[in-house]
């Protein structure tokens, strides 16, 4: 038998041991990858069931009050997407303030915004600057697909993997990407949270351009910026 | 190191035999520091400079004054007076001919550097251990080739040999002379102005012989071309490390060797303690007591490829979201079976048309009334 050193005898000891754990280790993630597979997929499901319900339920309370005369009140809308489609130079110091706040550092950043009466005034001393509204789900589905990075470890990471979110999130109730829709388009208890992990959605400029007279006006008289409602969501198709 | 357990060096006759053993100083295990060596030899061999300047007032000895402007010529002084070629030449600025240099050098430029005494026991301890290690001895470029050991100790009466034929004798039968005729051939006209100037030619450096009394032995190796001596009382880096480099080749008398403990003893000057006591950093790093506590080895940061589209590509959206691609893909399907049997339908609503209209186009049987 051939004499090694102790050393080289030792190093392969350790060696071993940690092969054995990464071994472990990674058996251990085929697991839970597996679980979590079943999980997600029965998450899609019910989330999908969810909005399919929410919109019937609405649709039924319409027609219920024209039948019976009565009045249907649509819930206020409690997200708005909000993208900055000025530049940095020569802002006044309070929407500059107030951009910050928001995360819109860029030109044609856009983030959510939970809709209270806090954020509508901070909406209101920036309406020059930016253009808002209420995304719908595919604006939302799309947002976070295509253009969806994370805040993990303070660094940007594109959301390739549902282990991106888990890593950066750390919430049990937010876990694949199904999840952080739902979280978003729902406005739940997570929401700051979830939209926090969310890095400010970068989009190109608009395909067709902005509007053909200018876009420093205000939206109602024919230019781009301030509160558009649903009109917001062709506009993030076209920033897509 | 411990005196416990000291290696022998041999001590070597007259005649080149080995007789005894001496126990190797301590003072030839001082930490090896060639940067301390350098700094030191660097400042110490300034300290035997002689003073030269220009004349003080060379330069300064005319009285001349500027002409000032509207002459047609330049502002510098100009010398005065009249009758000789001197007079209305420039004077005194560094560009004038026979005026003065720029900068005249002065005698009271700092010449000598004061070196603090701990550094310079250090370098010449420093430096003594280095003669020790024969690698460095060679590498300083000596011919010790022939020598029996390094440290070279030669015992018996050398310190009395004051023959040099007796003292060659001696160093070829300890095969120090190659050192020597490397010196010898090595003589050669210096290179630049030294030459004129009582330096005319160079050459290498041979042995040093450290001696503890000098009984003779000064005058038999003193006309050796390389060869220096020393005390070992009055050791100089300068002959220990020539031109700042470690590694002379020292031949040691018997006597002087011993006294190196006496002298680097506990009565006398301290040995350098090195900064490390365990320099072999693999050793420790890979000891058991640091790894037992040492972090686990950290993973390579993860690699992001780059970001595909989940809306177009479905192998993106699949590990995103498996029930959106299931979703999809039922999706897919119900259009595609959709179309196919609104085709089918028309198709089928469309033939049955046709077919009710060729059936009536055809000509039939002609009746007896003609309808």
């Amino acid at each position: 038998m051939a004499k090694a050193p102790e050393t080289a005898n030792k190093k392969a000891a350790t060696q071993l041991k940690i092969q054995a754990a990464a071994k472990a280790d990674a058996l251990a993630a085929k697991k839970t990858r597996r679980a979590n597979k079943k999980t997600f997929a029965a998450n899609g499901a019910k989330y999908a069931a969810e909005y399919k319900a929410t919109e019937a339920a609405a649709v039924a309370a319409r027609r219920d009050a024209k039948t019976n005369g009565g009045f249907y009140v649509p819930a206020q809308p409690k997200l708005v997407f909000v993208i900055r489609i000025r530049g940095t130079i020569g802002v006044d110091p309070k929407a500059k303030k107030v951009l910050r706040l928001f995360r819109l550092l860029q030109i044609h950043n856009g983030t959510f915004v939970k809709l209270n009466e806090a954020t509508e005034r901070m909406l209101r001393l920036i309406e020059p600057y930016v253009t808002y509204g209420y995304p719908s789900l595919k604006s939302i589905k799309d947002l976070i697909l295509k253009r969806g990075f994370g805040k993990v470890n303070k660094q940007r990471v594109p959301i390739s993997e549902n282990a991106v979110i888990q890593d950066g999130l750390q919430l049990d109730s937010v876990q694949c990407v199904d999840d952080l829709i739902h979280e978003i388009f729902t406005v739940g208890d997570n929401f700051k949270a979830t939209n926090n992990f969310l890095w400010p959605f970068k989009l190109s400029s608009p395909n067709g351009g902005f509007s053909s007279k200018t876009k420093l006006l205000h939206f109602l008289e024919g230019g781009e910026a301030g509160a558009r409602g649903e009109e917001i969501n062709a506009l993030i198709k076209k920033m897509l | 190191m411990s005196a416990a357990a000291r290696p022998l060096c041999s001590v070597f006759s007259t005649s080149g035999d080995k007789t005894t053993d001496v126990a190797l100083p301590a003072v030839l295990t001082a930490p090896l520091r060639p940067d301390v060596v350098q700094f030191v030899h660097t400042n110490i061999n300034k300290n035997h400079r002689q003073a030269y300047a220009v004349q003080m007032k060379a330069g300064h000895q005319t009285s001349a004054t500027s002409w000032g402007t509207g002459r047609a010529v330049s502002r510098i002084p100009r010398v005065g007076g009249g009758g000789t070629q001197r007079s209305g030449q420039a004077a005194f600025g560094n560009m004038c001919r026979s005026g003065r240099m720029f900068a005249p050098t002065k005698t009271w430029r700092r010449w000598h550097r004061k070196v603090n005494t701990t550094q310079k026991q250090f370098a010449v301890a420093s430096a003594l251990a280095a003669a020790a290690v024969p690698a460095l001895v060679m590498a300083r470029g000596h011919k010790i080739d022939q020598v029996p050991e390094v440290p070279l100790v030669v015992g018996g009466d050398v310190e009395t040999l004051s023959k040099a034929s007796k003292a060659k004798a001696l160093l070829e039968k300890i095969g120090a002379f190659d050192d020597v005729e490397k010196s010898a051939n090595s003589k050669k006209l210096r290179t630049g102005k030294g030459k004129m100037r009582n330096r005319r030619y160079v050459m290498r450096k041979g042995p040093l012989v450290v001696y503890s009394t000098n009984d003779g032995i000064e005058q038999g190796f003193r006309n050796f071309p390389g060869v220096e001596l020393a005390n070992v009382d009055r050791l100089n880096l300068l002959q220990l490390a020539p031109g700042g480099h470690m590694g002379r080749f020292v031949i040691y008398t018997q006597a002087a060797f011993e006294k190196l403990d006496t002298i680097y003893g506990a009565a006398g000057k301290s040995i350098p303690v090195a900064e490390m006591a365990n320099a072999d950093l693999a050793r420790i790093i890979n000891s058991d007591e640091v790894q037992a506590v040492v972090n686990p080895a950290k993973s390579a940061p993860k690699k992001y490829l780059r970001k595909k589209n989940a809306i177009k590509s479905i192998k993106a959206l699949e590990k995103l979201s498996p029930y959106q691609v299931a979703a999809r893909k039922s999706e897919t399907k119900a259009q595609e079976s959709r179309k196919t049997k609104k085709s089918m339908k028309k198709t089928k609503k469309r033939g049955i048309g046709k077919e009710f209209y060729e059936k009536m186009s055809t000509q039939g049987d002609v009746c007896e009334d003609g309808f």
